[in-house]
């Protein structure tokens, strides 16, 4: 699409430029001796027409881009478009002159005017060069523009795909054997039974709350990890214990949401519920010197059989945390006398946004 | 006809709904609790029940683990909360299973069931489950081995060799002898290719334990191990041997 045929505005602008181009041209006329009225009639018509074979420069502007052709082509075809456009302007000029001369009004002035070919000549090829460097600015325009749209695109996307990401991390298993221990309560503790729907429903409005979210509050992903614990403590009983300690000023720092959520997810469903006496989830959060350290802990299968520890949550938080901060995070994990340690190190950030 | 049941489950609630729900089905006897795939081999072998209720998510022997070490003795149902992996060899091999959560009638038609089974008297496919709960992990890591109430967990890397007995395999293992009912065939496949090598008719041999071959006076080849054990190589066994050395 033509950027400024294609548009109104941008048409009626370019228009303007042209007649006060033409008014100009008018006036230096006027100077040698035509009437206002000889050189609008001589000039505007012509100006018309050439305004429009001018808007072709988007053409020649296009098939030689200056990001991608060698700047001696571009001279060339810059030359050798504005000779041709310009000659033909020439052409068109004789021919009105021409015409003119047939007039007895105006036969005076066209002959004047004829005098001034090789004038008229260097001003078209001047007009055309100045309408294409408009269009080169237009095209760098239009591709900025279209860069920016791509990219916001592109981020859009991006942050979808992470969403449904975020919410398919909501482990089915974890979600069915939930319902089986509301199931089996119902039978014998009913406040208990009516308990565990009421936190199950807390910690999934809270997922999809916070994942649609960009930052959140430490303490809040500390409360979301709190939820996941008690649900899953009314399932493992005493094979699950928990022992915290959050540094107070760590808490009000602000995390990309489900950074803690899946560590502790990891540490019950591959560490306490895979060893047969279960065992104690440590978790441990600080601030030193600028940076949050979140640390879980927990004891894991030692048998050769298991597979490492660790699984999807733990990438999906490493590549997040990963595009996010580069190299200003780290995500180390270690196995060591049968306990899984994982540790996360970020910058600390309290902004409020 | 009384069917004697145990219940296998690592979570207390889950075995406590089973139970709730088999309190209301009549001629049925919960015999057993089990916490874990071993308690549950203990209670076949000293209760000999009819019947197990089997979680498929356990630690350290899951569901088919358990199925592969008692499921000749006793009929089992299986019960898992989500195991794509573990429906689709139900699935296939056309075994009843219950979906947590499930309802007492869907615990009720699969105990009818099961005695429709016990009454015709054909098995689960034992062997066909094992193999699909193996597969998970290929190659096998461990080898369980059943001695009565107990079970044996041996990680494959501490195995020196395997030995065909009859309708036996015999693992040398650690310096001891453990056997188990297989095929020396069935058992090949499962082990890793790269790692355990059937040298003779009758050995599969843990590659890392060959120090050397060497040929008798009869033109035979042995191959003589760390501990300075001799196992007999076959022509064929020799061949296998060779391109896994190469």
């Amino acid at each position: 699409m033509h950027p400024i045929l294609g548009r109104a505005d941008r048409l009626a602008a370019y228009l303007a430029a042209w007649a006060a181009v033409c008014a100009f041209v008018a006036g230096i006329f006027t100077r040698l001796g035509l009437t206002w009225t000889e050189a609008l009639v001589l000039l505007v018509p012509l100006f018309l027409i050439y305004a429009f074979v001018c808007l072709s420069a988007w053409y020649v502007s296009r098939a030689t881009p200056l990001t991608t052709t060698s700047s001696l082509r571009v001279l060339a075809s810059s030359i050798l478009a504005s000779a041709f456009a310009s000659g033909l302007w020439l052409a068109l000029t004789n021919a009105w002159i021409a015409l003119l001369s047939m007039t007895t009004a105006f036969a005076p002035s066209a002959d004047r005017y004829g005098q001034q070919l090789p004038f008229v000549f260097a001003v078209g090829v001047l007009l055309f060069m100045l309408a294409l460097a408009g269009h080169y600015v237009l095209l760098a325009v239009e591709t900025a523009r279209e860069a920016e749209r791509r990219q916001l695109e592109l981020e859009l996307l991006t942050r979808d795909a992470e969403l449904r990401a975020l919410r398919a991390q909501i482990d089915p298993h974890f979600l069915f054997n939930s319902l089986n221990s509301i199931s089996a309560l119902t039978g014998s503790d009913a406040p208990g039974a009516r308990r565990m729907c009421l936190l199950l429903g807390e910690f999934l409005r809270t997922t999809l709350d916070v994942s649609a979210r960009q930052r959140i509050p430490l303490a809040d992903e500390l409360a979301l990890a709190e939820r996941y614990l008690n649900i899953e403590q009314v399932r493992f009983g005493s094979r699950l214990q928990i022992q915290r300690r959050v540094d107070e000023e760590a808490s009000s720092c602000l995390v990309p949401p489900l950074l803690l959520q899946p560590l502790v997810e990891n540490a019950v469903t591959h560490g306490i519920a895979r060893v047969l006496e279960g065992g104690l989830i440590r978790l441990d959060v600080s601030r030193h010197d600028g940076r949050l350290a979140i640390v879980v802990e927990n004891p894991c299968e030692t048998d050769a059989a298991v597979q490492r520890p660790g699984g999807l949550g733990l990438d999906n938080v490493r590549r997040r945390l990963d595009a996010m901060f580069g190299r200003d995070a780290r995500v180390d994990t270690r196995v060591a006398a049968g306990q899984f340690h994982v540790e996360l190190s970020l910058p600390a950030s309290v902004r409020t946004e | 006809m009384r069917l004697r049941v145990v219940i296998v489950d690592d979570e207390d609630l889950a075995r406590l709904v089973v139970r709730e729900y088999l309190a209301g089905i009549p001629d049925v006897d919960v015999v057993a609790e089990c916490a874990n795939g071993f308690e549950a081999v203990k209670a076949v072998s000293d209760l000999q029940p009819d019947l197990l209720i089997l979680d498929v998510q356990m630690p350290k022997l899951n569901g088919f683990e358990v199925l592969e070490l008692v499921g000749r003795d006793v009929a089992v149902v299986f019960v898992t909360a989500f195991d794509q992996y573990a429906i689709r060899a139900f699935e296939v091999h056309a075994v009843d299973y219950l979906l947590k959560p499930f309802s007492a009638e869907r615990l009720a038609a699969a105990i009818d069931r099961v005695r429709e089974r016990l009454g015709r008297g054909d098995p689960l496919p034992v062997k066909e489950l094992a193999a699909a709960g193996q597969s998970g992990q290929e190659p096998a890591r461990r080898i369980l081995v059943r001695d009565g109430p107990r079970v044996h967990v041996l990680p494959v890397e501490k195995i020196d060799y395997i030995q065909a007995q009859d309708d036996y395999v015999c693992f040398r293992c650690d310096g001891k002898e453990y056997l188990k009912e297989q095929t020396l065939a069935d058992l090949e496949s499962a082990l890793d290719p790269a790692k355990f090598v059937r040298i003779h008719r009758s050995y599969v041999l843990n590659l890392d334990r060959l120090a050397r071959v060497e040929t008798d006076e009869r033109e035979n080849r042995i191959a003589m191990l760390a501990d300075g054990r001799r196992l007999p190589i076959s022509r064929a066994g020799y061949g296998r041997l060779s391109a896994l050395l190469k």
